[in-house]
């Protein structure tokens, strides 16, 4: 056995918060992988980033030879923690097959859902198959406010599915965007939540992108608004310390961003087409998967986040904001 | 003792990365933090895993063993590891 010389010391085990906040830096490979793995969904929300909805999904969405193939690497690289978003996930043909594929190899996987597919049937499939967790968008506290901001949705719909993936002892978090007509139903959104079995809450502010951008006179917070928003989750991160986790991001896109341009996130958001994004506030593109391996892809996102027209972006978006309703015209870098 | 449920541990060049999912944090480990975890993973009990750290370094002074129970007492209050 061999006797090493150097005797560092044992760190003192400090977070590095989440897997966001993780700088990419020195890792082999990413810690967190975003995947939308489709653009279509059952409705059709007004705030909605990706401008998901019926009959919206890309024309060129990947395969199941090509989805199984990355699928693959991500397992090989030891990718800890996957998400499966869309549109709708549980719309996708293959859904529960990806589920079953990535939780037999161990990893941790996270559905975000809109909670419309959430059968008994369903939810006890994804508790025998062993998901991490479960997120479900509960955009208010009332059917009037969640049936106004989801096209399409069905609030009643969406509560029970939450409770369906309680009987089966699924993990539940919560997902809320505020707009202008929900914000104020914050507080009691997140008691619902808690009553629903949620062990997690998440949200922050909502972006001027995707169906947002036409729907922004109808959603849009005062800066009033946004001041008690975070006044109150401050209060309930409090009221509920220790039986579920409140959490919010309240910097601004643009600080955000700012951060990001030096501290990169170990995480990768792919399209449903399997092109590679940096940040899903921003347009650039880092890489296609259905070309280039993940390990070249990874070493592209270091890369990538230093072209000056990332930077450019950035800058530009200070004097213009509405430069984000623009994030589905891709830049290739 | 092993891994909580959540917990996820990858080896890096420059040691390793505990990935507690649940509460989305990461911890950053280096090298011989790592050879801990890595030993925990593998299913040694502490009494072991000690014993596998005399053998990989020179521990004389006693404070590989020092450090290494209190990064796993430590590693048990984060609820990183279970018995």
């Amino acid at each position: 056995m061999t006797v090493q010389a150097a005797n560092p010391p044992i760190a003192p085990l400090v977070p590095a918060t989440t897997p966001a906040a993780t700088e990419s830096g020195d890792l082999g490979a990413p810690l967190y992988v975003a995947w939308q793995i489709t653009n279509e969904c059952n409705l059709a929300c007004l705030h909605c980033i990706e401008e998901s909805g019926p009959g919206k999904a890309f024309k060129d969405e990947l395969d199941e030879a090509q989805i199984f193939s990355i699928l693959g690497q991500f397992m090989d690289h030891e990718v800890p923690y996957l998400s499966f978003s869309g549109g709708e996930p549980m719309v996708h043909p293959l859904f529960f097959k990806m589920v079953e594929f990535v939780c037999a190899r161990d990893g941790q996987l996270k559905i975000e859902t809109n909670g419309h597919y959430l059968t008994p049937e369903n939810c006890d499939r994804l508790k025998t198959l062993g998901v991490k967790a479960v997120q479900v968008s509960l955009d208010g506290a009332t059917k009037a406010t969640f049936n106004r901001m989801r096209v399409r949705g069905d609030f009643d719909k969406a509560t029970e599915g939450v409770r369906n993936l309680r009987a089966a002892g699924v993990p539940i978090e919560v997902n809320y965007s505020p707009t202008y007509f929900n914000v104020h139903e914050i507080g009691t959104a997140i008691d619902l939540a808690y009553e629903l079995g949620a062990y997690s809450f998440y949200t922050g502010r909502t972006m001027y992108t995707g169906n947002a951008v036409k729907a922004w006179h109808k959603l849009a917070l005062t800066e009033e608004q946004y001041l008690q928003f975070f006044e109150t989750l401050h209060r309930k991160t409090e009221e509920y310390r220790g039986r579920m986790r409140v959490h919010f991001h309240e910097m601004g896109l643009l600080d955000e961003l700012r951060y990001r341009l030096h501290h990169p996130a170990a995480l990768l958001i792919v399209l449903p087409n399997g092109l590679v994004k940096l940040i899903n506030a921003l347009p650039f593109i880092c890489g296609d998967l259905r070309k280039e391996s993940l390990m070249d892809i990874w070493g592209n996102f270091q890369r990538a986040w230093q072209d000056p027209r990332v930077a450019q972006f950035i800058d530009d978006l200070s004097r213009d904001p509405g430069k984000t309703s623009s994030l589905h015209q891709w830049v290739y870098v | 003792m092993r891994l909580s449920k959540y917990v996820k541990f990858r080896e890096e060049k420059f040691g390793g990365v505990l990935f507690e999912t649940r509460s989305e944090k990461v911890f950053t480990l280096n090298a011989v933090a790592t050879a801990v975890v890595r030993e925990i993973n593998a299913g040694a009990d502490e009494t072991a895993l000690v014993a596998r750290l005399h053998e990989l370094y020179d521990d004389r002074d006693g404070a590989i063993e020092r450090e290494a129970r209190a990064f796993i007492a430590d590693l048990r209050l984060k609820g990183l590891v279970q018995d």
